[in-house]
């Protein structure tokens, strides 16, 4: 038969489950902006029943504790999303920087003078064609000369510009490498301590603290995860270098390589090309450092290259105002690598321009009309100069468009996961109220239960007179 | 249900996208530009580096074609009186050779061709903003000089033949100048070589078959320099219409221009107003549920 001594254990540890679990609610509650916290739900379990007599009386409940209101899959689909949204996000901000350097080509007006290319080129030839008016007056030969010199520094300004870019982007990459580092440290350590602690469940509030890290990692880098045993994660980035395994984690170096930051996994391999494009901001910047401006160069350096060249070899076919051979109008590498920034005016005078003929005298145009027709040559890429620029400033313009459409979807999907997951698992203050209203009624309920059991245990020892124990 | 406890944030996220558009179009209407960096239309920006291009180089063979045309023009009045001089160089050689002059009648005559053969010669070393018109390319070169200390007197050339061209925007080559050889001593009408020797015949003091023929070849010569100034006329003409042509066309291509990058005033003004309405059922929207904050623990 039951006891009044076991109604009165039964209200105890009703009030104590209600307590504990008013306790969870009070630390979501607190918890509702903390980054990376997930709601807990508190526990109730019904404790064993007791058989006596062979009646089973039930035994109350007990608070288990809390559980995160989790899903691992859907973590990590946020994960992955964030990488690819990274990745586009970080090249998308560099070549929008870069795009500007060539804003100059949206300009309508031909008369402010600018330092874009096509604008210079253009301007060249124009001072060309206008000497076509008096092939001998100097001063028509001076604006020539210092239309040379503005195509020059067009060129210069531009490849600089790329190059100053590129090297801001060379720093980014050793201080996204040093907060990968920092964060699988983090990662490695909370593997051991959940391994310690929860080896077969779900552990609260540090994996909470895993996956908020992890997250931060996908910001950064593109990664990998494969579950292991002790609830522990291995984590290696998209191409298979190990970063965390279990509670130990191998840094990422850096080093110098071609004037350029490279990054080493822990074994010294080389990870620099197998990372750019696969996640992270890591991905976009390697992949805007090593790919995008290299080509912007290499497609400058080319026009400068056969534009020069061109130009060069025009002059060289005529007579200059003091009836001497035409020499090079501009300095060139020996090939085009490196052209766009070492092309230099080789004349020192608008004399030495070869607007005449051979053997022809200093009013002479017929070695001027040879140059003019340049503008129209297919001189480089199969295309003339002013037409490979427009399709250079297009193409860029196209780059930039897609990546930003890009961008743009993956943070829409990105947005849409995290939807998904705050609604699963971040705190919800209506939840919240609701369970705790309900929890104190739960309590005052035990409460009550056990005011009344005082009450039945005075009768009890009092044998029905009321007012001798209170 | 479930939903996410954290949409005020999406609602604040959207009123951000409404003022980022809000401030791209009115930056687009206060500019008057569409296009400002590549990315926002790649393909228009190509065409514009084109037009721009094509439009700079018409600018700047306007510039060319109005300093040609000036010099030209210039040449064009030296020739007339070239030509002037030549009539009446005609006509003197006409009189000397009427058989009724005496010898000083001729004499004189030969003094007053001799007048007019200078006024050709220095016609003919005329220079433009300091360049020789008639000496090819050797603008700095007086082209012809003349020598008295022979008889027959000699006038020598000490330009050359090149002929200098313009090209237009279109691709014509254009003829600018007339060198002083196929002027003024042409082989077939060597108009100083016949005033020259008219001017010996004249001075010995009596009209032969020689001067005669000289007279006939004065007049054929006279007709050369004519038509050698119908050349000149012609790339005058010619210039002229490639540069109202070229004009005609810059006017086309700066309104295509203006159509690829400009604001479409109209256009954008209803985005705008779009953009405003949707951000004012936005703000509103965030009001209210900030206001209502539809939480339970106000209630409890």
């Amino acid at each position: 038969m039951a006891t009044l001594n076991a109604a009165f254990s039964i209200a105890t540890g009703a009030l104590e489950a209600a307590q504990s679990a008013i306790n969870v609610i009070a630390n979501n509650v607190s918890n509702a902006n903390t980054p990376g916290y997930t709601t807990e739900l508190p526990q109730w379990q019904e404790n064993d029943t007791i058989s006596i007599g062979g009646v089973s009386y039930g035994q109350g409940s007990t608070m288990t504790g809390a559980s995160s209101q989790r899903d691992l899959v859907l973590e990590q689909r946020i994960q992955q999303q964030t990488q690819l949204q990274q990745d586009t996000n970080a090249r998308y901000t560099a070549l929008d920087q870069m795009q500007n350097i060539f804003s100059a080509s949206t300009s309508t007006s031909t008369s402010s003078p600018s330092l874009d290319i096509g604008q210079s080129i253009t301007g060249f030839f124009s001072s060309l064609s206008q000497l076509q008016a008096s092939p001998s007056d100097s001063s028509l030969r001076q604006s020539v000369l210092t239309a040379a010199q503005t195509l020059v520094n067009a060129f210069h300004s531009a490849s600089s510009q790329l190059s100053s870019q590129q090297n801001s982007l060379d720093q980014q990459v050793g201080t996204i490498v040093s907060q990968v580092n920092a964060l699988t440290q983090s990662i490695a350590q909370l593997n051991q301590q959940i391994a310690q602690v929860s080896p077969n469940g779900d552990a609260g509030q540090l994996e909470d603290q895993r996956q908020y890290d992890i997250q931060q990692l996908s910001q950064w880098i593109g990664i990998h995860q494969i579950n292991t045993e002790d609830n522990g994660l291995t984590i290696t980035t998209s191409s298979g270098a190990p970063l965390v395994v279990k509670g130990q984690a191998f840094s990422l170096r850096t080093g110098l390589s071609g004037g350029t930051t490279h990054i080493y996994d822990a074994e010294g391999n080389d990870l620099t090309s197998e990372l750019a494009g696969m996640g992270g901001q890591l991905g976009g910047v390697l992949t805007v450092r090593d790919q995008d401006i290299p080509q912007m160069q290499s497609a400058l350096d080319t026009l400068a290259y056969n534009l020069g060249s061109a130009l060069n070899s025009a002059n060289q076919a005529g007579t200059d105002a003091n009836g001497n051979a035409g020499g090079d109008l501009f300095t060139l590498p020996s090939s085009t690598a490196g052209a766009a920034s070492q092309i230099a005016v080789a004349i020192t005078s608008g004399s030495q321009i070869a607007a005449a003929a051979t053997g022809n005298g200093s009013s002479d145009s017929t070695n001027l009309v040879s140059m003019l027709q340049i503008q129209n040559q297919s001189i480089v890429g199969g295309t003339t100069a002013t037409s490979y620029y427009a399709s250079f400033v297009s193409s860029l313009g196209s780059l930039v468009s897609e990546v930003s459409t890009e961008n743009a979807a993956q943070q829409a999907s990105l947005t849409q996961l995290t939807t998904q997951r705050d609604s699963l698992s971040a705190v919800n203050q209506n939840d919240q109220a609701a369970l705790l209203e309900n929890l104190q009624q739960t309590y005052q309920a035990a409460a009550k239960v056990f005011t009344i059991l005082d009450a039945v245990m005075a009768s009890a020892l009092n044998l029905g007179v009321e007012t001798t124990v209170a | 249900m479930r939903f996410d406890p954290l949409y005020l944030n999406h609602a604040i996220a959207a009123l951000d996208q409404t003022s980022a558009l809000q401030q791209q179009l009115t930056n687009e209407l206060s500019s008057g530009k569409r296009v400002n960096v590549p990315g926002d239309d790649p393909v228009a920006v190509g065409q514009n580096v084109l037009l721009s291009a094509q439009l700079q180089m018409n600018d700047s063979f306007s510039q060319t074609e109005s300093s040609l045309v000036g010099r030209m023009q210039v040449t064009d009045s030296t020739l007339g009186s070239v030509v002037s001089q030549l009539t009446q160089a005609v006509s003197l050689a006409t009189q000397g050779n009427n058989g009724t002059l005496n010898a000083s009648d001729l004499k004189s005559i030969a003094n007053e061709l001799a007048g007019i053969r200078d006024e050709i010669v220095s016609l003919a070393n005329t220079t433009y903003m300091g360049t020789y018109l008639f000496s090819g390319s050797q603008g700095n070169t007086a082209p012809f000089s003349l020598d008295t200390s022979v008889s027959p007197n000699t006038v020598s050339y000490n330009g050359d033949s090149v002929i200098s061209y313009v090209v237009t925007p279109d691709g014509q080559q254009i003829q600018v100048n007339l060198p002083g050889n196929t002027i003024f001593n042409d082989s077939a009408n060597d108009v100083l070589g016949i005033l020259n020797n008219l001017i010996a015949e004249f001075s010995s003091g009596s009209s032969s078959a020689a001067s005669q023929a000289d007279a006939t070849a004065l007049g054929n010569a006279l007709n050369y320099v004519s038509q050698q100034r119908v050349v000149l006329d012609n790339s005058i003409t010619r210039l002229q219409a490639a540069q109202s042509y070229t004009q005609t066309q810059a006017a086309q291509m700066t309104a295509v221009q203006t159509d690829l990058m400009q604001t479409d005033m109209a256009q954008v003004s209803t985005q705008l107003s779009t953009a405003e309405t949707q951000q004012s059922a936005l703000i509103q929207v965030v009001n209210l549920l900030e206001k209502n904050n539809g939480d339970l623990f106000s209630l409890l």
